[in-house]
């Protein structure tokens, strides 16, 4: 039932027994939901029904341009190898084949998620990546983590004083901020920390301390997105009806902010959020880039410089998997946090 | 005579209860940009409340009844903010207050009930948790007490199934019951004076009429101010009327002497359109011109460039006074017509 339909019934049945005054029956005035089970099932269905989609074009897609970029077999046989040996490479590897037959192999194999070994030292290129995988997911919670830490209070902050020079001053500097790229940003903190002040290693993962540049480089490609945007939403909040009603009714400026405004504002962030996270992984690649961080990213980035396609597919498809797991997570968050999605729509 | 001891010398339509809220002379001012001259969107505002008595402000758009409301609630919004005058709460003056003793006044002594219940209430927290923020903000009760309170208040204003209620998001209810849970908001600490700023006006007509019957039966000794355009709601609901134009109260009396006598030229305009088939419920129709913006700055009665009846006195700005055994601020008040 639509909403009009559904307003059109509560008037019809409104004049239809005028005279009575207790007639708000428990149906008038009920607006139908659809279970949150049902809406959490839905979604997961929906988004791995696009992630196969995604997951089947984006294979097909590197497949053929990685092979008419190089040629594997060159790359195993190495500097040295002769073309007797190209050959018999070619042959054990079945890269003698027709592109189409290779390609309907590859398919076949991905189906058992398996993508072969690396070629360069036969290891296998799933286990490589699910090798690289915690080293990353540590950068990435870290970076997340302490993004929404910051970004949370900061944005409910600034939004909550509209008038105020700190908000200016405040949205200015974000705005100076979103205006860096994240490589720059990583890039300054080396020159100052390491190059410079020698406080923090600029290389690799040696604990605790490595990891402070590479999170904050890493929070910088979302952080002041996600701070504008809560600053804003709150903002926008603060001015509404249902502020005005807390207020008449005694709130102080801190249920105002921390109860009433920032829930609401935090529905429209959390589309930002989320869909970010997808940015994070995608920023983690530059990140780990800049800083020589073993993770994921930097096995991606190496295998491309190395047209080593087995660990190249399965690195992308980790990776798509988990950017899929990023946006889902946002939708289900979605379902939780607005009641109003769980409205039934016609 | 000052205009105080005017009202005060006043009989109020037979309650000769305790006054619980008196209002003096209160202006609320906006500033305007580029130094021009300051708006006040209450001009000088002075009346009383007794116990029990429900006062209705009527007035076209704009004429600052809302405004009035929102200054005794210390809720005028920024920039504009009270510059004279006085609100009393009992003996107790609420217009100076420092901002946390305002905030026990507010939602405890004065309940307010706005005119959207779509948008008044938040739309990310169940009803329950919006009723007992208030009741443990006011009373000294724990979280359970504190539903047990927030049920009663939903039962008691109608709610069906009001414990289920409780647990519901404002979207999940229609309009009329949303202003139902928006009633029980404002009556949830039993506060001492009640004001209810246009709260039918955005229902539809049967939803409006069974909001009113609710205020009839829940709350007909209650001490209330009701704002409205309606007259026909006035009428049905309040003792006594205020009408107000331009920021001030230009007439004031029962129900009965001013729906049925009007002595300003204002109020007769307002009733004058209403169709006699229709008496019981009259509707404010326009009345030909405008009232003056933030631009003219008028020097006599604010009324004179839409009036029938204006003459020279006019110039001067006539004072809510006792003329002809009625207050009114007209230097030519009618007789009966
Ligand atoms: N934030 C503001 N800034 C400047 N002027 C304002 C502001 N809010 C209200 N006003 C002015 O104050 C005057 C009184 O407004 P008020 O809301 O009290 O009118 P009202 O009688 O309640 O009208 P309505 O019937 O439309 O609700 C209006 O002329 C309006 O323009
Ligand atoms: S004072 Fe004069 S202009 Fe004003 S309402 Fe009375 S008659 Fe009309
Ligand atoms: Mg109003």
């Amino acid at each position: 039932m639509t909403d009009r339909e559904e307003k059109n019934n509560r008037i019809n049945v409104d004049q239809d027994e005028k005279e009575d005054a207790n007639l708000v029956t428990a149906s008038a005035g009920d607006v139908e939901t659809i279970p949150v089970a049902q809406q959490t099932v839905r979604t997961i269905l929906r988004r791995l029904a696009e992630l196969v989609f995604l997951l089947l074009f984006v294979s097909t897609l590197l497949f053929f341009l990685l092979r008419l970029t190089g040629d594997p077999a060159a790359i195993l046989a190495g500097e040295t190898g002769d073309q007797e040996q190209l050959e018999l490479i070619r042959k054990q590897y079945g890269f003698d084949k027709p592109l189409y037959v290779q390609y309907g192999v590859f398919l076949m194999k991905m189906l058992v998620l398996d993508f072969g070994t690396s070629l360069a030292n036969a290891q296998d290129a799933l286990g490589l990546v699910f090798e690289r995988l915690p080293t990353s997911f540590t950068l990435v919670l870290i970076a997340f983590t302490a993004n929404l830490i910051i970004s949370i209070p900061l944005g409910a902050w600034l939004g909550s004083r509209p008038d105020r020079t700190g908000r200016k001053l405040g949205s200015t500097g974000v705005f100076i901020l979103q205006g860096i790229p994240g490589y720059i940003t990583g890039l300054i903190l080396i020159q100052v920390f390491s190059v410079e002040l020698r406080w923090l290693p600029s290389i690799g993962n040696q604990g605790p301390e490595s990891w402070i540049m590479p999170a904050i480089t890493l929070a910088s490609f979302q952080a002041p997105q996600v701070i504008r945007v809560i600053s804003a939403n709150v903002s926008e909040a603060m001015r509404e009806d249902y502020i005005r009603t807390a207020r008449a009714n005694g709130a102080g400026f801190n249920t105002l902010l921390w109860r009433h405004a920032l829930k609401n504002a935090m529905l429209g962030a959390t589309a930002l959020i989320g869909a970010q996270v997808s940015f994070l992984i995608g920023g983690s690649i530059i990140t780990e880039v800049i800083f020589a961080w073993p993770g994921l990213g930097r096995l991606l980035v190496t295998s491309v410089t190395t047209l080593d396609f087995p660990v190249v597919q399965a690195a992308v498809f980790v990776i798509s998997v988990f950017v899929y797991l990023s946006i889902t997570a946002t939708d289900l968050a979605f379902i939780f946090i607005d009641p109003r999605l769980r409205r039934q729509r016609a | 005579m000052t205009l105080q001891t005017e009202i005060e010398s006043r009989v109020s339509s037979g309650l000769d209860n305790e006054v619980i809220l008196s209002v003096q002379d209160v202006v609320v001012q906006f500033p305007r940009p580029k130094k021009k001259t300051p708006f006040n969107a209450v001009n000088g505002v002075s009346f009383e409340l007794r116990k029990g008595e429900t006062l209705g402000l009527v007035g076209e758009s704009g004429s600052g009844k809302s405004m009035t409301a929102l200054s005794l609630l210390g809720l005028v919004p920024i920039p504009g903010k009270i510059i004279e005058g006085s609100i009393n709460l009992r003996e107790r003056r609420i217009d100076n207050l420092p901002i946390n003793m305002l905030r026990k006044v507010r939602g405890n002594d004065l309940g307010m009930v706005f005119q959207d219940p779509m948008t008044g209430l938040n739309p990310v927290r169940n009803i329950g948790s919006q009723l007992c923020e208030s009741v443990i903000r006011h009373q000294k009760v724990s979280k359970s007490e504190a539903t047990e309170i927030a049920f009663k208040a939903l039962d008691d204003v109608g709610i069906p199934s009001a414990r289920d209620r409780l647990e519901a998001f404002p979207h999940e209810l229609s309009g009329g019951l949303r202003q139902r849970v928006m009633i029980a908001l404002a009556l949830i600490n039993h506060p001492e004076v009640i004001i209810a700023d246009e709260a039918t006006t955005a229902l539809d007509a049967t939803i409006q009429a069974q909001i009113l019957d609710l205020f009839r039966e829940r709350l007909s000794n209650a001490t209330m101010i009701l704002i409205t355009h309606d007259m026909g709601v006035a009428a049905e609901i309040c003792d006594r009327i205020a009408v107000m134009y331009a920021g001030r109260i230009v007439e004031t009396g029962t129900i009965e002497e001013v729906l049925s006598s009007p002595r300003h030229p204002y109020t007769m305009g307002l009733l004058s359109a209403v169709p006699r088939f229709d008496i019981r419920r009259p509707k404010l129709v326009p009345i030909p011109g405008q009232p003056p913006t933030a631009e003219d700055i008028v020097q006599g009665c604010a009324f004179s460039s839409r009036c029938k009846f204006t003459q020279e006195n006019c110039a001067e700005r006539p004072l809510l006074k006792k003329r002809d055994n009625r207050l009114v601020a007209c230097w030519f008040p009618k007789g009966e017509v």
